[in-house]
């Protein structure tokens, strides 16, 4: 079933992202020069200033850092409250913010291991894929 | 000029340090308005930004015991929207020589700004005033309503329904909870501690007795964060005369020197910063360059106002500047430590929890009145010096303040 969500940011550099989420794959920027990884999408490298940034595919495995379950509804009614959101670090580093899907707040365990997965959702701009993280 | 340009602080230096004073402080009605608007009665029309930067303006200037064409410099700060400094000016009856640039409206970098431009002659005297019509304008802090003007953890996690300042300080509280083993309980009280500080101070929006036991049946905002845990949204204004120091000796109170600032600021890796390191680094440098430049070590501090936008952020300034050692914050806050007679009273006006949210300038005022020795119930004995920090998600700008000496 097609979710309703809150927009993504779009333009040039996100594009690139939401593409690869449509083939299933978790693409995130990394560094030509420090090797460092970058996300949310920017126009330079965050860590060393670096111009050239290469779209790389992660494992899409990671753990959970942190976890909020959000009651206040932000986003007036776009996204039914409450729901959770889970704080990932991917295996190759970035932290990703993301929700958990077929698991929930009261069984999430600080470092507990997930992969992502990806659902059907749609937004203003039109329908997308959506990463989100299962339990391993 | 970008979102972090509006932080940046003049070089910490120490010949800069007690060369300027404030003087004059003003605040507005925080308490009485804020029971006006809620309960909205006939002909209530509520504040602007213009009337309360008047209100605040007005006090500020006959607490200083200096005359109208004695201010020569000022600085507006008008968060959400107001007037320029040139129409204030006007609305003021002022005719300053300078006029200060943007800031980033919070009380971070105007003050050493003004202590800068004050040391190099473009103003002997300069009112900073700051003023939101927060709650009458409607103001909301998640959501869509944040875009590529803020920082990009602020809206780039739209999609998965992830905003809102709230939503960081929920992070950082439950990956506290997962590593130190801390519960609910125990944060609440911090709540606590600040609304007791609050019922000592009159002007205080928030006057009624909060419990633990009332913080747990609060509702979540964002779980495991209470309603208790995220600071208020209230109307108000501050305003700050500061003044070349040689000239703040034979005014009616005793001059409040600024001894020392710093700034640091996460650049890369911010949400592993924030919730794994919770902005140690950053307090830790920041707070170093402020006591260099004080020249005293962080000891000499007997009282500290820190940026209470949720009550385990308080709690990481505690910890980040070395006050109590990770882990330990809110040990220290159970034992009373925080409280008046404690071995550092915080935030004794009540913060932004329970005080009023001016986004730091209320703490700056709470220090003034300490420094001077005129906070009543609360004042915190003999107290010479007093640490003002302010940090949002993603930096830390600490503020020294030192008791002067009259003429």
């Amino acid at each position: 079933m097609t979710q309703t969500r809150p927009n993504r940011t779009l333009g040039p550099g996100h594009d690139d992202f939401w593409a690869g989420c449509a083939k299933g794959e978790l693409r995130i920027q990394q560094c030509d020069a420090c090797g460092g990884h970058c996300w949310p999408v920017v126009d330079a490298c965050e860590h060393c200033g670096g111009a050239e940034l290469t779209l790389r595919t992660m494992s899409g495995k990671g753990k959970v850092v942190s976890w909020c379950s959000f009651v206040q509804d932000y986003y007036r009614g776009t996204m039914p409250v409450p729901y959770d959101t889970i704080m990932v670090e991917l295996d190759e580093g970035p932290i990703f913010m993301s929700n958990p899907e077929g698991f929930a707040y009261d069984d999430i365990t600080i470092n507990m291991p997930v992969e992502v997965s990806f659902i059907d959702a749609e937004d203003g701009a039109g329908a997308f894929r959506l990463p989100v993280f299962r339990k391993v | 000029m970008s979102y972090m340009d509006h932080f940046k602080v003049p070089e910490p230096l120490p010949q800069l340090s007690r060369k300027s004073s404030i003087v004059g402080l003003g605040e507005s009605d925080f308490h009485s308005d804020y029971q006006a608007a809620r309960a909205k009665a006939p002909g209530y029309e509520g504040h602007t930004s213009e009337s309360l930067a008047v209100i605040a303006f007005e006090r500020a200037l006959a607490d200083s015991g200096l005359k109208r064409e004695d201010i020569d410099g000022l600085g507006t700060n008008y968060l959400y929207g107001g007037p320029t400094a040139e129409e204030t000016a006007a609305m003021l009856g002022l005719k300053p020589k300078h006029i200060m640039g943007p800031s980033g409206g919070i009380c971070a970098g105007p003050i050493p700004a003004a202590c800068n431009d004050i040391a190099q002659g473009k103003a002997h005297t300069v009112a900073l005033i700051f003023s939101v019509a927060t709650r009458s304008i409607g103001r909301k802090f998640g959501g869509q309503t944040f875009d590529g003007g803020a920082p990009s953890s602020y809206y780039y996690h739209h999609p998965w329904g992830w905003s809102s300042q709230a939503a960081h300080w929920a992070l950082i509280w439950q990956h506290y909870m997962a590593t130190y083993g801390a519960t609910e309980a125990d944060l609440a009280s911090v709540a606590v501690q600040l609304r007791t500080n609050a019922m000592r101070n009159p002007n205080a929006v928030m006057q009624s007795a909060l419990t633990v036991e009332k913080y747990l049946e609060s509702r979540y905002v964002v779980r495991p964060l209470h309603l208790f845990d995220l600071c208020l949204v209230n109307d108000g204004a501050v305003c700050l005369i500061i003044r070349k120091a040689e000239m703040a000796k034979d005014l009616p109170h005793v001059p409040v020197d600024v001894g020392g600032w710093g700034h640091a600021a996460v650049t890369s890796n911010k949400l592993h910063t924030l919730v794994r390191e919770r902005l140690r680094p950053q307090f830790q440098e920041a707070g170093r360059q402020a006591l260099a430049m004080a020249g005293i070590p962080l000891s000499d501090v007997q009282h500290f106002e820190g940026y209470d936008a949720s009550t385990i952020h308080l709690i990481n300034h505690i910890e980040g500047h070395g006050f109590v050692e990770p882990g330990g914050g809110l040990d220290f806050c159970k034992s009373g430590e925080m409280d008046v007679n404690g071995s550092l009273p915080v935030n004794m006006a009540g913060g932004i929890l329970s005080g009023s949210y001016m986004h730091g300038w209320n703490h700056v005022a709470e220090i003034v009145r300490q420094l001077r020795h005129e906070a009543g119930p609360r004042q915190v004995k003999d107290v010479q010096t007093s640490m003002f920090s302010l940090a949002q998600t993603d930096q830390v700008h600490p503020v020294i303040f030192m008791r002067g000496t009259q003429s």
